[in-house]
């Protein structure tokens, strides 16, 4: 499957407004799960509520990887989550390349991004090897403590 | 010590014997020998020191300009414990550090632009980037201390030390006095909890509170008036609409 065809799936999901989409095709499968959290993208709205300080719910899971999956979360998979409230950054500078990209083969260790909290850069690693199937955040969004970034198929 | 020689380092050596202390003529970043050193186990206090960077790191891709002999360009290794979620406030204690060290040798007040550059008459005189990576925070500091003038793309943002105390410094004496406060400010956080660097912030910048400015919000602009730290140390700011924003990064800047 090409990165365009990931693309199309992603453009569908959002004008459908579906929360998951799942396509196979020939042995590969790509799973498309939107985030929930619309505040987050009010978050510099006029008049919308402030992600940072109206969002105080409890983390969804442990900001590792976590062996127990949390609801609606796929098992087989390995979910990256943010361990500070913060801003996501896909690469070290605004002119490069993302540290990765959906289908990209990551090792244990490997920086998937960059959260920034008040000029404090923390650099998030995977903790196991694996394929990137899904990133659930854009770049230079605020992020909450805990909130899914990516979701990785351990190999 | 001579202000316009290299770093004098046996000086430096007896004043912090027991500290694991790296000099280079020259570097790309401290900030990259120092992710090496902490990856290869260097102790917390362990200090890297250039007196020249060819790619000094500032936010978000920008540099840091670090003319050869001039500045104090370094990175202290932090091995925080029990920081968890107050984390990100060493960035905070690390601008108090910076300033109070400041203030004490070069004689003038200073302030902090949240959340942690420093400003002397309005310009900005050191640069602080924290990053944070497997149990370690390399906290990278960049003063400008004697510095005559500056390329013409930032000389009316920036000053140095030397430009406002009137004297060139020696540099030695506050490369310790940076390292010892950072170490200092970061006890405090961990045994004193966040109220004291959230208190001590809110005292010694202007811009915490009542100030009127603009904040880019990665291509998106507000304007507002300051309204306080919040209990995390993210700066809400109050739009004329009334809203209170929470600020997690951006650019902050005096209207």
């Amino acid at each position: 499957m090409k990165i365009e065809d990931i693309k199309q799936l992603i453009d569908l999901a959002n004008e459908t407004g579906l929360a998951e989409l799942e396509v196979e095709r020939n042995g590969e499968r790509v799973r498309i799960r939107r985030a929930v959290a619309g505040a987050v993208q009010e978050y510099v709205v006029p008049g919308a509520p402030v992600a940072a300080t109206t969002h105080q719910a409890a983390p969804v899971a442990a900001p590792a990887p976590s062996p127990a999956a949390a609801a609606g979360e796929d098992p087989a998979l390995t979910y990256v989550k943010a361990p500070i409230v913060g801003t996501f950054y896909e690469a070290p500078s605004p002119d490069v390349p993302p540290f990765v990209k959906i289908g990209d083969q990551v090792q244990v260790g490997q920086v998937l991004c960059i959260i920034e909290s008040m000029k404090l850069m923390n650099e998030i690693e995977s903790e196991v090897s694996g394929v990137i199937v899904s990133r659930f955040v854009s770049n230079s969004q605020p992020t909450e403590y805990g909130q899914t970034l990516f979701a990785i198929r351990p190999l | 010590m001579n202000p316009s020689a290299p770093l004098d380092l046996d000086w430096l050596r007896r004043r912090m014997p027991d500290r694991e202390l790296h000099w280079l003529a020259t570097t790309g970043s401290t900030m990259t020998v120092a992710a090496r050193l902490s990856a290869d186990g260097s102790p917390s206090g362990t200090v890297v020191v250039a007196e020249e960077q060819t790619a000094g790191k500032g936010r978000a891709g920008h540099s840091w300009h670090s003319e050869p002999a001039s500045g104090l360009y370094l990175t202290l290794i932090l091995r925080p414990h029990n920081l968890g979620d107050s984390l990100p406030l060493l960035t905070l204690a690390t601008g108090l550090a910076v300033k109070e060290a400041v203030e004490s040798i070069v004689g003038v007040a200073a302030d902090l632009k949240w959340p942690n550059d420093l400003l002397i008459e309005g310009r900005k005189a050191a640069g602080i980037l924290l990053t944070y990576d497997s149990g370690a925070v390399l906290a990278g500091i960049g003063i400008n201390v004697n510095h005559t003038r500056f390329p013409a793309e930032i000389a009316p943002l920036a000053t140095s030390l030397r430009l406002t105390g009137r004297r060139e410094l020696s540099r030695e004496p506050l490369l310790v006095r940076v390292i010892e406060g950072v170490e200092r400010h970061a006890a405090l956080l961990e045994e004193a909890g966040p109220r004291a660097i959230l208190d001590a912030f809110t005292q010694a910048s202007t811009y915490v509170s009542g100030k009127r400015v603009t904040v880019d919000l990665d291509g998106r602009e507000i304007t507002g008036v300051t309204a306080g730290l919040d209990e995390r140390g993210f700066l809400t700011v109050r739009t004329p609409t009334g809203e209170l924003v929470t600020i997690l990064a951006g650019g902050v800047r005096a209207l």
